[in-house]
């Protein structure tokens, strides 16, 4: 039988756009894919070696410095972050040494037994939590692990 | 929803160029030949929307452009298909372009009035080699490096103003970093802009005087374009589309070693279209070069441009045109005959996604314990298989022969150093991870594989890697047999008087001269 001039027209045209469709969609998917792709990419969890347990002293804050390799893109970046280890008794925790007001690092008075920030007097205790001063939260923690003699973090 | 694109129609009046454009009017008889047009628009356009998210992620730096190529390969999502796209798009819309001219020639489609329509025609095909050759330089591997040096070289042969003709294109007196720039700053703005240009011209002339139809008149009313022409457009694009994507899928676009200068072993090779011309340059030695590549190009050019005014007679059936059915039909056998001839010769040279002998022999000598001392996972170094070294190969010789240069007195060292030779060994395995291949499985060759690395790829090369001084191993083992191989090792003087290699019987032990040779005269 055969079909009606518009009806054979109409049919044709969506024939067209169908397979345009398909294409689109496909070239669609794989171009878009590319572009937002990049924003689901989580970073790689590592451990790194942070110190000897022996070289730590009880419920004294010790600044290690670890070395981060991070993927920027294409290219490499190294990081070099200050944490605290605090050792007590059999637990080690690892504070990280920016300080939660404005991002300058912080140090350990032996004297006063406190972390002291040197840019607007924030003050910590050694968990890193705040004492005085315009910190608004206590200093980041950081996952840590004991393996043997060695502690390790998570960056 | 209705009343929105009346309002939008009467502000813009875009249905009537909607109309304009689909309801083209084609002669009676258009057949399934005029679709090449719309072929080549298609791949066109893949062209410039792949090239667009592609240099969301490219850095056009010699430091960095390969890493960032690497990246869109290994890391980015369906990169691979994509720059797949881009690579095997390009081959894609030479074949396409060829095959329009080809058509337009056959069925003298140029003719009055339409020798300004094919005019604009040779420009684009001028464009589209253009776009081939400056895309070629940008992943700045040894391919890209090498085939523009080629390039280059050709046109400095130029008389009199070759020199300043290099000069502009390498954008100063060596390839490097601003011509990698100014190739770029081509193939992305300047290029694209005169391909855009010259594709609405061409398309508007072949509107303004509509397309040539059939040879033979065909009575009847003329049809619109959309939608039964447009269905045999759409059909073969699907077709043309369905086998590029496929191609994109299934074969890992080449990205060789990073370009590296100082590398004069490296023998460069054109892509498979400009490999005629290259072909070509074997036959005119010396200062016969320009007629190869000048003169000849020059010719072919300058016909194409002149062709509607060389035939201009009404005449639009092949078999009434001979002359120029068979100066195109010669012209096109001697580009073929030419090409495959070029391909005949293409030489063997390392794959660097491949592991030949001296990059496996580098990574057993990467995964030694001494440069695990500082190469660890949370270590003062990245692990060896992560490190992306941008140092030139000299320094990382250095480095592995002399761990203590890089850092004096910094950090313990490790005892004992590597050979010249294992050094080389690390580069070229170094070159395998830039270049992001997958770690090697075990091989059952690898005792033999490391004395060659620590010995012998000094002065022999192995599948296209190692130095040239002496003679290529690669198929020893058709001339000589494990019994000569082994006297020849121990001691070459008690084989050949005059032998200039030294003796390694002393050297090797037994399980690895046993290797060693055995290894060697299985490769035939």
């Amino acid at each position: 039988m055969m079909r009606k001039p518009t009806e054979r027209r109409r049919f044709l045209a969506a024939a067209v756009n169908s397979i345009h469709g398909v294409i689109g969609g496909t070239l669609g998917v794989l171009l878009g894919g590319a572009v937002i792709g990049p924003s689901f990419l989580r970073r790689r969890e590592t451990w790194l070696k942070a110190g000897s347990l022996d070289a730590l002293t009880e419920d004294e804050p010790t600044p290690v410095t670890v070395r981060v390799s991070k993927q920027d893109g294409f290219t490499q970046s190294v990081e070099r972050y200050v944490v605290f280890l605090v050792k007590s008794g059999e637990r080690v925790t690892a504070l990280s040494s920016t300080c939660t007001h404005l991002g300058c690092r912080v140090s350990w008075d032996s004297e006063a037994k406190q972390l002291k920030c040197p840019c607007h007097g924030g003050v910590y205790d050694r968990t890193g939590a705040v004492i005085a001063g315009p910190p608004p939260a206590p200093l980041a923690m950081i996952t840590t692990r004991v393996d043997g003699d060695q502690v390790f973090i998570q960056a | 929803m209705e009343s929105f694109f009346d309002w939008l129609d009467d502000r813009t009046n875009y249905r009537a160029a909607r109309r304009h454009l689909l309801e083209e009017p084609l002669p009676p008889g258009t057949g399934w030949w005029f679709v090449t047009g719309s072929i080549l628009l298609f791949l066109l356009g893949v062209q410039l929307l792949t090239g667009v998210v592609l240099s969301m992620y490219y850095v056009p730096s010699s430091e960095f452009a390969y890493d960032s190529v690497r990246f869109i390969m290994t890391q980015v999502t369906f990169g691979r298909i994509l720059r797949g796209l881009h690579f095997f798009g390009a081959s894609f819309i030479v074949v396409a372009a060829v095959v329009h001219m080809l058509r337009v020639v056959i069925f003298g489609s140029y003719k009055r009035p339409r020798e300004v329509t094919w005019i604009t025609g040779v420009l684009l095909l001028l464009i589209i080699l253009g776009f081939a050759l400056s895309g070629y330089l940008l992943p700045w591997d040894q391919r890209a490096y090498w085939a523009t040096t080629v390039t280059i070289n050709i046109a400095r042969s130029t008389p009199i103003v070759g020199e300043q003709i290099a000069g502009v294109l390498r954008g100063g007196d060596t390839l490097g970093a601003l011509t990698l720039l100014r190739w770029y700053a081509a193939h992305v703005f300047l290029l694209p802009a005169a391909l855009i240009a010259f594709t609405v011209a061409h398309i508007y002339l072949m509107r303004r005087h509509g397309i040539s139809g059939p040879l033979a008149h065909v009575e009847g009313k003329s049809q619109p374009f959309y939608p039964v022409h447009a269905l045999k457009d759409t059909i073969v694009i699907a077709f043309v589309f369905a086998a590029l994507l496929t191609l994109a899928i299934a074969v890992r676009a080449p990205l060789d070693a990073i370009a590296d200068p100082s590398d004069a072993t490296y023998v460069p090779r054109p892509e498979w279209y400009f490999l005629s011309l290259f072909q070509l340059l074997k036959y005119f030695p010396g200062p016969l070069e320009p007629v190869a590549t000048m003169v000849i190009p020059g010719l072919v050019v300058a016909l194409l441009f002149l062709l509607p005014f060389l035939d201009r007679a009404a005449e639009r059936r092949p078999v009434r045109r001979r002359t120029v059915m068979t100066v195109f039909g010669g012209g096109l056998l001697g580009v073929a005959v030419l090409t495959s001839l070029g391909l005949r010769d293409t030489p063997r040279t390392a794959d660097v996604n491949q592991w030949a002998p001296l990059s496996l022999a580098g990574y057993e000598f990467a995964r030694d314990a001494r440069c695990r001392t500082c190469h660890q996972e949370g270590g003062v170094a990245n692990p060896v298989d992560q490190t992306i070294s941008r140092r030139d190969p000299e320094w990382l010789v250095a480095h592995v022969r002399d761990p203590q240069m890089i850092a004096p007195d910094l950090r313990p060292v490790p005892s004992g150093a590597m050979t010249e030779g294992q050094g080389r060994a690390v580069v070229a395995y170094m070159r395998r991870v830039r270049a992001g291949v997958t770690q090697p499985a075990h091989s059952p060759n690898q005792p033999a594989v490391a004395v060659y690395g620590r010995y012998c790829s000094t002065c022999h090369t192995l599948d296209g890697e190692g130095a040239t001084v002496a003679p290529d191993l690669s198929h020893v083992g058709a001339k000589h047999d494990a019994k000569w191989l082994r006297e020849w090792i121990t001691d070459p003087p008690s084989v050949q008087f005059d032998a200039t290699m030294p003796p390694f019987g002393d050297r090797l032990t037994e399980a690895q001269m046993t290797a060693i040779v055995n290894y060697l005269a299985a490769r035939k």
